[in-house]
């Protein structure tokens, strides 16, 4: 157990290594650059260049590199050229937002899909079954922000139950805030849940199949307990293994969410940052994201563990 | 409430989601604020990339702060005439030296009086190419600002110069307290109707009201929020479940019908300063030769593009004098659609089957998406075989308006009096003509109205001829709000969102 923390953690950090090298060299070595992109059609090209060169980004990247990382070695990652702020400030402030309305997605995803995925194996072929593979082809057919605007259409403009998007912040309270993020959690996790209930639905029927489980009926267990002792708890690797990978996808399909909700999350604060190229934002938030996306792959990795004895004594 | 039964099986769903019981409280919030609240939610597509107007001439920004948070010595009115502002009246004997007289009793947001020192400062500091002002050229005929007490200063310039008076009006131009230069980016502090309340990055902006207004009964609003809403569609959706009151300039002109037909909603249509062009590269074979840039201007149909792109909004153009100019002629008859015509200049200019050429356009600004789609249309009639590439903003700035790297483009020029352009061979047109630059350079210095609107013909008919770009349309001014708001500028002189009128219908 120890060793496998270790070689994950080594791996962590090599991955981190990669992924700053890289966000790095690519926002500079891309065409465009935030001096002109701030001065635009109307100012003078003297003005770009020399606005450009008071950014120091005239200076070679390899210097730029070693300064950055010093920087943030010491948690310190640099002052956002489009806001003016502290870019930890700015991920801080934008994960109030982006946090949330991930959880919420992963609660309505895990909640909905797991049962469902459940309920469908062991009604496979009939109408339930039927019913609700129909339901999760069509999550799966929509495209997240099409549903968003269809949900926006339907509760905010025709019912007038929820607003049409935007964040008032947590301190308008807990159930207002809670209600911003309803339909874009809802629109965001459908999508997630339908494929999740397919694997999940897969994972049982496999071990339906099995010999224990056989064993588990012959001894007069009752179904509800074969299933849900036996049956769940097995089938749960596989479970777990596309939860884990699709956390990592709420957190990417949320900036298309943020954009038709217009909130001010950690996904729109991104795209931004990137038309604007506001360079130390960018790598800020691609950093925070990998070190997000490392870290659950390597808690799933651990629970894998939990989960399954043989991993443990390896 | 008769909503809640309905609403019931969602909020069920949700609270289990969750993990809410039933004691959550405020099941659905009260209806958005009564209509007469003096209050407005304005739209706006871009968030400012800072907020200080003498350091990006961007749009977002003037939306923002340009008249609302901070005011220039003259303003542009809703007319587009230069009148008296902060300074209430000038005078000039010899058209060198300009005194102004401030407006006594101006008072920054919450703090001292506005006086001449300020103005030296900001002007010697636009001028100070170290301060990268973005247009420090609009102040490079100043000689010497003098202070002569308190309210009177007196600026001389190295040469007569028509557009000084103009300059002054800029939103470059705005008078902030000597003090607070420091913070312009992010907490602005002018004379304007408006001071900043908070900025939330990525979100909005909100303004209040400035209470100590210059102008007496001035501003009607007592709270402006600007929200950033990238996405139309949401924007639109905002506007119909009243989040918002205003969009100011998200909505496409495929929307109108729409909000026409909401009754709760109205649309402003009016008059823009900004031309949208087929910028050509003058410096590339083949459109260095003249006769090639006539052909193509004669193969293009702009009502048509009108049309297909605009659906019928927005006025065609012939040259890059707007509507809105005081000296505009109107030149889009000049080089008419004859697409026999343009078959023989391609023929004459040696190209008898045709040419090949790459347009690129950006979905930054989705009109020029779909008039690049109409116009590949109307060239592929006369030989001229276009593919259409689009790009992202920031790369177009560099590659195309930096590097003048490309064969055709199209972009909306939003600047009023933006002619000058024209007789910068170093622009991303390439347009290196020395009988423009000879008469735009006259018109710089000629006063006398008469003469000067003379040479403004005469640049305009060089524009037709020459044909360096194509003008295709002005792009329309397109706002929709809320019933009842009223006081919006309908045509738009220059980039600016002036609220200071602004207020609901009683």
């Amino acid at each position: 157990m120890r060793r496998l923390i270790l070689r994950r953690a080594v791996a962590f950090l090599a991955t981190l290594f990669v992924v700053s090298v890289l966000v790095f060299t690519v926002v500079r070595v891309l065409p465009g650059d935030p001096a002109l992109i701030i001065m635009g059609t109307e100012a003078s090209p003297e003005a770009a260049a020399a606005l450009r060169r008071a950014m120091g980004l005239d200076r070679p990247i390899p210097v730029q590199y070693a300064e950055w990382l010093g920087a943030a070695l010491r948690g310190d990652l640099g002052r956002s050229i489009q806001y003016d702020v502290a870019v930890g400030r700015l991920i801080v402030s934008r994960l109030a937002v982006t946090l949330p309305l991930t959880v919420l997605a992963a609660a309505f995803m895990i909640l909905t899909a797991v049962p469902l995925g459940v309920y469908a194996a062991t009604r496979q072929g009939r109408a339930g079954d039927v019913l609700a593979m129909l339901l999760s082809q069509l999550g799966i057919a929509i495209p997240s922000f099409w549903a968003g605007l269809l949900l926006i259409l339907l509760f905010a403009v025709r019912l007038g139950w929820v607003q049409a998007g935007g964040f008032d912040g947590w301190t308008a309270g807990l159930w207002p805030a809670l209600r911003a993020l309803l339909l874009p959690a809802f629109a965001l996790g459908a999508v997630q849940a339908a494929v999740l209930t397919r694997t999940t639905r897969a994972a049982v029927l496999e071990v339906l199949r099995a010999d224990y489980v056989r064993t588990a009926r012959a001894k007069g267990l009752a179904e509800r307990g074969v299933t849900w002792k036996h049956v769940l708890r097995n089938s749960l690797l596989t479970i777990v293994t596309i939860v884990g990978l699709q956390l990592g996808q709420l957190l990417t399909g949320s900036i298309v969410l943020e954009n038709v909700f217009y909130l001010p999350g950690l996904g729109r604060l991104a795209l931004g940052a990137i038309s604007a190229r506001d360079l130390p934002v960018v790598q800020g938030v691609v950093l925070f994201v990998a070190v997000t996306v490392v870290t659950l792959n390597f808690l799933v990795d651990v629970l894998y563990a939990v989960l399954d004895p043989r991993i443990r004594y390896e | 409430m008769t909503r809640s039964p309905r609403f019931g099986w969602l909020l069920g769903t949700a609270l289990l989601v969750v993990g809410l019981g039933p004691g959550a409280p405020g099941l659905v919030g009260p209806p958005p604020a009564a209509a007469q609240a003096p209050q407005l939610a304005v739209q706006i597509t871009a968030e400012p990339p800072g907020l200080d107007l003498t350091a990006t001439p961007a749009s977002a920004t003037a939306t923002v702060v340009f008249y609302n948070i901070q005011e220039a010595l003259v303003k542009v009115d809703a007319q587009g005439r230069l009148v008296p502002w902060l300074a209430e009246r000038w005078h000039t004997t010899d058209n060198l030296n300009y005194t102004f007289f401030l407006k006594k009793g101006v008072r920054f947001h919450g703090g001292r009086e506005l006086t001449a020192d300020d103005v030296k400062f900001v002007l010697d500091r636009a001028r100070n190419p170290e301060t990268k002002h973005p247009n420090a050229r609009h102040y490079e005929d100043i000689a010497t600002i003098h202070v002569r007490d308190p309210h009177t200063v007196t600026i001389a310039l190295k040469q007569n110069n028509a557009m000084f008076l103009h300059n002054l009006a800029r939103q470059g131009s705005v008078i902030y307290p000597r003090e607070a230069v420091d913070q312009l980016k992010a907490h602005p502090i002018g004379t304007g109707p408006f001071m900043l309340d908070r900025w939330d990055r990525g979100d909005r902006v909100i303004l209040k009201r400035n209470p100590d207004y210059h102008v007496k009964g001035l501003p009607k609003l007592d709270r402006v929020t600007f929200r950033f809403i990238p996405d139309t569609n949401a924007a639109l959706a905002a506007l119909q479940a009243g989040d918002i009151d205003v969009m100011a300039f998200g909505l496409g002109p495929e929307s109108v019908e729409v909000v026409r037909r909401a009754p709760n909603l109205q649309v402003i249509l009016g008059e823009t300063t900004s031309d949208v062009i087929l910028a050509l590269n003058n410096s590339k074979k083949p459109f260095s030769d003249v006769r090639v840039r006539r052909a193509i201007t004669h193969a293009i149909d702009k009502a048509e593009v009108v049309k297909g792109a605009m659906f019928g909004l927005g006025r065609v153009l012939g040259s890059n004098v707007d509507p809105l100019n005081p000296y505009f002629v109107d030149m889009s008859k000049a080089v008419p659609y004859d697409p026999a015509r343009a078959k023989q200049l391609l023929t004459e200019a040696g190209y008898p089957n045709g040419l090949e050429a790459v347009l690129k356009v950006t979905p930054q600004y989705p009109y020029t998406v779909r008039t690049g789609e109409v116009l590949v249309g109307q060239l592929e009639k006369v030989g001229v075989r276009v593919k259409l590439e689009q790009m992202e903003w920031g790369q177009w700035l560099d590659r195309i308006y930096k590097n003048a790297d490309y064969d055709m483009t199209i972009i909306g020029h939003a600047e009023a009096w933006d002619a000058g352009n024209y007789a910068n061979p170093k622009y991303y047109y390439r347009y290196d003509s020395a009988r423009f630059q000879e008469v735009y350079a006259a018109s710089e210095r000629t006063l006398e109205e008469k003469k000067r609107r003379e040479l403004y013909a005469q640049l305009q008919k060089i524009m037709a001829d020459e044909a360096p770009v194509v003008w295709l349309y002005v792009y329309p001014r397109l706002v929709a709000a809320k019933k009842g708001v009223q006081g919006i500028w309908k045509d738009l002189p220059n980039p600016s969102l002036d609220l200071s009128e602004v207020g609901w219908a009683k």
